[in-house]
């Protein structure tokens, strides 16, 4: 019995132990196991992207015998379509390369006989061009179905768009048409002799129903600076482009019906080399530009210097080059991302982040691309007649360490600049990723806090550690504890909805107040000796100075308060915000830097308070003692003995308050008005990167780019603070040593 | 006096005042936060101005300071009628006023929609019920104890319908599931499960039915007001949620009042979103998530630190464990946020969706926010807290403790349970209420694994299996946040946020109190000095 009890005893110990020890390793654990979790999100980002062909197929030599005019996929790379100057859509089903139907354009133009060409103008739609030059429109619809069994069904039709149909017209080389939302379409014609036709067929409709129908027509015959060589058009059909064989871009207003306009023309490489293709990126700010040197530059307008309002393209991205004349682009309809390609390889580049992407090289000289309507496959006709589709896998291509932390010269910006905006209303905008403002936001708003808290934590540290009498130490210390209890939603609220409010109407008592209050204390201090006499003052012994000192401060943030009034009178013109605004350009912000300080600033100092009264409380009484034996008054005994025996303690202290500023979040959330701006302006707000992700996550997509960014953004919190808290419990633990032997 | 310098007096005074300057912005906080958290429920007088242009307006004065555009002393009056004048606050400047009256027939209206309502009562239009009070003002008193009954009918058929809704969302649930199973197969279940829950469906329309009736019944007995602008208003009963004439409430009857609102903030639902009523759902919310947060860190944090100080030598290994401890203590809150959106709710929340509910899916079960993962992300980060206090208590035993037990033949496990863990723990009682506060305040990383603005139902109730761990819950840190920020009209709000706040405020302060306070006792208890 007694035996069995101590095996069992033995065995409990030796299996607690082994279970303590777990427990002990998994604090370890779950640091590491914090930042693996989270910086697995955020490294997709970086994954190189990838494409694989996912079917390829020998188009039947019946449909090849015409003339092919396009090629098209859907977004599973289960289907795939090709047209022939029939007008004929063939759909190839792509899992066993056979012809799944034939569909003839069901409008075709009195007179016409076959297509000369067919442009695609996005959603699935392409403009037919006869050879009598009139314009139909079609819809594609190709779509793949997955039964739960893997077998593929394909629906296909191909339907007449009616808001483009245009009469035949004689001596066309090239034509575009676009249609005007409710009012008619447009057709741009690049007519032989390098003439442009801008024709406008507008429908109105009056009050009784009846349709009148005018068009437009209007011949651009200026000379150009050389034979044109590429032209394109936005997607409204309000700007024409063109490109000539000397290297000259131009860009015509063609909105107004009957009216052709020339805003610019401009060299778009300096050696003229010809331009060779022109394509606008989704959104129809920038138009990228390809020439005979391979080269692949995005250009938008920009207001330049000494021309007023006027803006004038320039060029703002340069991607990478081909190696031979750049054969075509095609613009993602997704996001910036732009496909170009020469005779050999086709690059995929983002125009955003100028990252190459992808460098695909097909088998033989591809004559035909095209993307599916979601952007995510890419068809290939070649030489050899064999249709490929890849799948193309681009997670990110807006992400890249320049976008993030770079100056980045976005669409609709006057230059290059670090600039957040994740999202908008708009599908085709530019997101704006830079951490640089977020990070910015982050160290000013510690920086300001850290100026505010550390002085007054500390010497508060001091006094209570040194000064105090013992028996208020044990009162006052746990107040401050109770103080960094108080939730940082509470003060944040405060700070934003009542304290701003109370700054805001005058801000100069907080200026004031910093060059008030310490002269009232000075004043104080100078009369100490002679006041200490007075009777009431008497009692105010050693050790409880501060009691004292507390009507003083708040004296002096009454004076400051009546002064400003005052000052805001005489000084200012009555209203030192407008004054400061007319006088010195700054812009007052009511949740602003000095809020953020304060607040913040509050929120730290209990933690540097204790943890630095406890490392100057720590240094060994003896340490003390001998000193003030020696003759030292208590000042100098703590100034030049204890403090300085304590300071990595108080150094630690610091680093630790530092840390809990970055990483606060909804202080920062409340008392700023979160705006991503870089400006070391105290009258302005910020945004830290800790509010962001707590304003931006709950919008962001799981594994969107955003999503994972945020998550990024986490990381380098961590990180920072990782840094920061082990070298302030390295310090900790000096000091420990330091001092243990006592 | 240069003795005075020379010894470096005033440098003391100066940190005595960098101390004083501390003292007086706590102070400050806590008396912002109380003077207008208490203040709030205290029946205010109603104050009629009669205006220099004619007009007159009724209200509470809320504000009043000096016009920063003309430089005179204006004021601001809550004048309610949010549905009449289109706003709740207005400011009058002083010189516009002629004539204060304090009428003592003015009533105040807390309604359900639109705010208070602030005029005077006409008459009551009594349908179905006879009133034999004399007054207006007394009849409508009557009229409403009257109804109550039928109110209290209401309100338990709408805790029926609750749980009908309840039970009829279970069945599609298992309806869901036995469909994705296979319709044929289950063809037999599902014909049964559908008759039920249509029958239940019919029963929760029967009581809709019931509901709209007896309301429709109160709501033919209105009170008719006039406001001060002349305007009248029929306000039904139903509408109103409490009555009182401020101006001629004795002060016991006012005391009365502001208990009775105290009651209400404490045990009621929230009204127009947010800004009125009570806090009950914010209250439990934080209550429950806190309490299954302990349970997560308690136990970790105690074997950590026992760990820590009792097994660990001093090593690679003890320094490794202690700056992870810090770095959990120093890591920011929003990364545990983004940790637990990362891995609890997408990482394991998604799995156990896929494995366990694949019916129901792309809807998530537990792939999204609940009061689950916000336990276990805050128990990650109050965890150093336990730990931290649980390792000082167990230093605080002396060492003659353990070596007399250990001389005795106990092993080193029994006397930590029977010696050390009893001694120590006030140290981890201490720990657990740090702990406890600091998750009651922590609201960014809640904001992101599960904590609402508005959660329908509360995470524990009395339909079976009872803890809902898949909810979202309400928190009281969060609804100052709401509230306070995200609400459409700010001002009005404001009130109800320092209620919100000084209500956790004072949770948090008593917590923390308490826990210093078992400390300190436990230090002074074991703490030998030696010098």
């Amino acid at each position: 019995m007694a035996k069995n009890f101590t095996d069992k005893s033995r065995r409990n110990d030796r299996l607690a132990e082994v279970l303590i020890r777990i427990g002990g390793l998994f604090v370890i654990v779950s640091v590491v196991w914090i930042l693996v979790m989270i910086s697995r999100v955020a490294l997709p980002l970086f994954y190189p992207p990838s494409s694989k062909i996912a079917a390829t197929v020998k188009v039947p030599t019946a449909i090849l015998s015409g003339k092919v005019l396009a090629v098209g996929s859907e977004e599973y790379q289960q289907g795939a379509f090709v047209l022939d100057d029939s007008g004929t859509f063939h759909f190839l089903n792509m899992a066993d390369g056979s012809l799944s139907a034939s569909i003839k354009t069901p409008m075709v133009p009195v007179g016409a006989d076959h297509v000369v060409s067919a442009e695609y103008i996005g959603k699935s739609a392409y403009n037919l061009l006869w050879n009598n030059g009139a314009i139909t429109s079609v819809t594609v619809g190709l779509t793949a179905a997955k039964a739960r069994e893997g077998t593929v069904t394909l629906t296909h039709d191909v339907t007449a768009k009616d808001d483009i149909a245009f009469a035949a017209a004689g001596g066309i080389v090239q034509s575009f048409a676009r249609p005007i939302e409710d009012r008619g379409a447009v057709r741009i014609d690049r007519l032989s002799g390098d003439h442009l036709r801008v024709t406008h067929q507008l429908v109105e409709t009056d009050l009784l129903g009846t349709e009148k129908r005018t068009t437009t027509s209007v011949d651009l015959t200026d000379p150009l600076p050389g034979r044109l060589s590429a032209v394109t058009v936005d997607s409204k059909g309000h700007y024409l482009y063109a490109g000539t064989d000397t290297g000259w871009l131009l860009r015509w207003d063609i909105s107004e019906p009957g009216t052709i306009t020339l805003l610019e023309s401009t060299p778009a490489s300096e050696n003229h080399k010809a331009i060779t293709s022109l394509a606008l990126v989704l959104g129809d700010v920038s138009v990228a530009v390809g020439d005979t040197g391979g080269a692949l530059t995005t250009w938008f307008p920009v207001k330049v210097a000494g021309s007023g309002e006027d803006r004038r393209l320039t060029r703002i991205h340069t991607l990478r080059s081909n190696v031979a004349a750049t054969a075509f682009i095609i613009a993602s309809p997704r996001d910036k991302t732009l496909y170009s390609g020469d005779t050999g390889t086709i690059h995929v580049d983002h125009m955003t982040s100028e990252r190459n992407l992808l460098t695909i090289k097909p088998l033989a000289p591809v004559t035909h691309a095209a993307l599916s309507p979601k952007g995510n496959s890419l068809a290939t006709l070649d030489r050899t007649g064999t249709l490929t589709i890849r799948k193309m896998d681009i997670p990110h291509p807006e992400i890249s360490f320049g976008t993030l932390f770079g100056k980045v010269w976005y669409e609709g910006y006057d230059k290059p600049e670090y600039s957040w905006q994740s999202s908008a209303s708009n599908d085709d905008f530019e997101p704006k990723m830079s951490l640089v403002p977020l990070v910015f936001g982050t160290i000013k708003a510690t920086l300001f806090a850290m100026l505010f808290a550390v002085p007054l934590a500390l010497l508060a540290a001091l006094y209570t550690s040194q000064f105090m009498s013992p028996k208020l130490k044990g009162r006052v210390k746990p107040v401050v504890e109770i103080m960094a209890a108080i939730p940082s939603v509470v003060i944040g609220f405060l700070a934003g909805l009542w304290l701003a409010p109370l700054i805001d109407k005058s801000v100069l008592t907080v200026f004031l107040s910093i060059v008030i209050v310490p002269l009232m204390l000075l004043l104080t201090i100078f009369f100490w000796k002679r006041i200490k006499g007075a009777s009431p003052l008497q009692r105010v012994s050693r050790g409880h100075e501060f009691i004292a000192m507390i009507p003083v401060v708040i004296l002096g943030i009454y004076l400051a308060f009546l002064l400003s009034g005052i000052a805001e009178v005489h000084l200012f013109a009555g209203d030192f915000k407008q004054w400061l605004f007319s006088t010195l350009g700054i812009r007052y912000d009511q949740r602003n830097s000095i809020i953020i300080a304060i607040a913040l600033g509050f929120a730290v100092i209990p933690i540097i308070f204790t943890i630095a009264e406890d490392a100057i409380s720590n240094v060994p009484r003896n340490l003390t003692a001998a000193s003030l034996a020696l003759g030292a008054s208590r000042w100098q005994t703590a100034w030049r003995v204890v403090l300085p025996s304590a300071l990595p303690g108080v150094f630690s202290a610091v680093m630790i308050g530092f840390g809990r500023a970055i990483g606060e979040t909804m202080i920062v959330l409340m008392a700023t008005g979160n705006t991503p701006i870089l400006s070391w302006s105290l009258f302005n707000g910020l945004r830290s990167l800790s509010a962001n992700i707590a304003v931006e996550i709950p919008e962001a997509p799981l594994n969107s780019s955003l999503y994972r960014v945020l998550f990024l953004s986490a990381v380098l919190l961590f990180i920072f603070t990782f840094i920061i808290n082990t070298g302030a419990e390295a310090l900790r633990q000096r000091f420990r040593k330091k001092y243990g032997r006592y | 006096m240069k003795l005075f310098w020379k010894t470096g007096e005033p440098y003391v005074l100066a940190t005595g005042a960098a101390l004083a300057i501390i003292l007086v912005m706590s102070l400050t906080l806590i008396g912002t936060v109380m003077t207008n958290g208490l203040g709030y429920f205290w029946p205010r007088e109603l104050v009629q101005f009669e205006l220099k242009d004619g007009s007159k307006a009724l209200g509470q004065i809320t504000q009043q300071e000096k016009n920063p555009l003309s430089g005179e002393q204006r004021l601001q009056l809550k004048v309610g009628n949010r549905d009449v004048f289109g706003q709740d606050f207005r400011w009058i400047d002083e010189k516009e006023i002629t004539a204060r009256s304090i009428p003592a027939d003015a009533v105040l209206l807390e309604r359900r929609e639109h705010g208070n309502y602030f005029g005077f009562l006409q008459g009551v239009t009594a349908e179905g019920i006879t009133l034999t009070a004399g007054t207006p003002y007394e009849k409508l008193i009557q009229a409403r104890t009257l109804v109550s009954g039928k109110m209290n009918d209401t309100r338990k058929i709408r805790k029926q319908m609750s749980d009908l809704n309840y039970t009829a969302e279970n069945l599609r649930l298992k309806l869901q599931k036995l469909e994705y199973d296979g319709t044929e197969k289950n063809a037999a279940a599902i014909a049964e499960l559908t008759a039920v829950r249509e029958k239940k469906m019919a029963e929760f329309t029967r009581l809709n039915e019931q509901m709209t009736a007896t309301l429709a019944e109160i709501g033919r007995i209105t009170a008719q007001m006039t406001d001060v602008a002349g305007g009248s208003k029929d306000i039904s009963l139903t509408e109103i949620v409490a009555l009182q004439r401020p101006n001629s409430m004795s002060f016991f009857a006012k005391c009365a009042a502001y208990l009775e609102r105290v009651r209400e903030l404490l045990l009621d639902d929230p009204r127009e979103s947010n800004t009125e009523g009570g806090l009950f759902p914010a209250i439990f919310g934080t209550v429950m998530m806190v309490l299954l947060m302990s349970v997560f860190s308690l136990p970790f944090g105690v074997i950590a630190a026992i760990y820590l100080r009792e097994y660990a030598r001093d090593g690679l290994m003890t320094r490794m464990v202690r700056i992870a401890v810090n770095n959990l203590a120093g890591v920011p809150s929003i990364v545990y946020g983004v940790f637990g959106l990362g891995f609890f709710v997408y990482g394991i929340g998604g799995t156990v969706d896929t494995l366990f509910f694949p019916e129901r899916l792309p809807t998530p079960t537990f792939g999204t926010g609940g009061i689950l993962w916000s336990s276990l992300t805050l128990a990650l980060l109050t965890v150093p807290v336990v730990i931290v206090a649980t390792e000082e208590s167990l230093a605080s035993i002396p060492k003659g403790i353990r070596e007399g037990s250990l001389a005795l033949g106990a092993t080193k496990f029994q006397t930590l349970t029977k010696i050390l863990l009893p001694m120590a723990t006030p140290g981890i009682m201490t720990g657990l209420i740090l702990s406890m506060a600091r998750a009651a305040g922590e609201v960014a990383p809640l904001m992101i694994v599960g904590v609402v603005k508005l959660a329908p139902t509360l995470p524990f109730d009395t339909n079976f299996p009872f803890f809902h761990m898949d909810r979202k819950f309400m928190h009281l840190g969060f609804h100052i946040y709401d509230v306070g920020f995200q609400s459409p009209n700010v001002e009005a709000a404001k009130p109800m946020v320092y209620v919100t706040t000084m209500l956790l405020l004072a949770i948090v302060v008593i917590a923390s109190s308490t826990a210093i306070y078992l400390r300190n006792r436990m230090r002074s208890k074991y703490t030998t000095s030696t010098f």
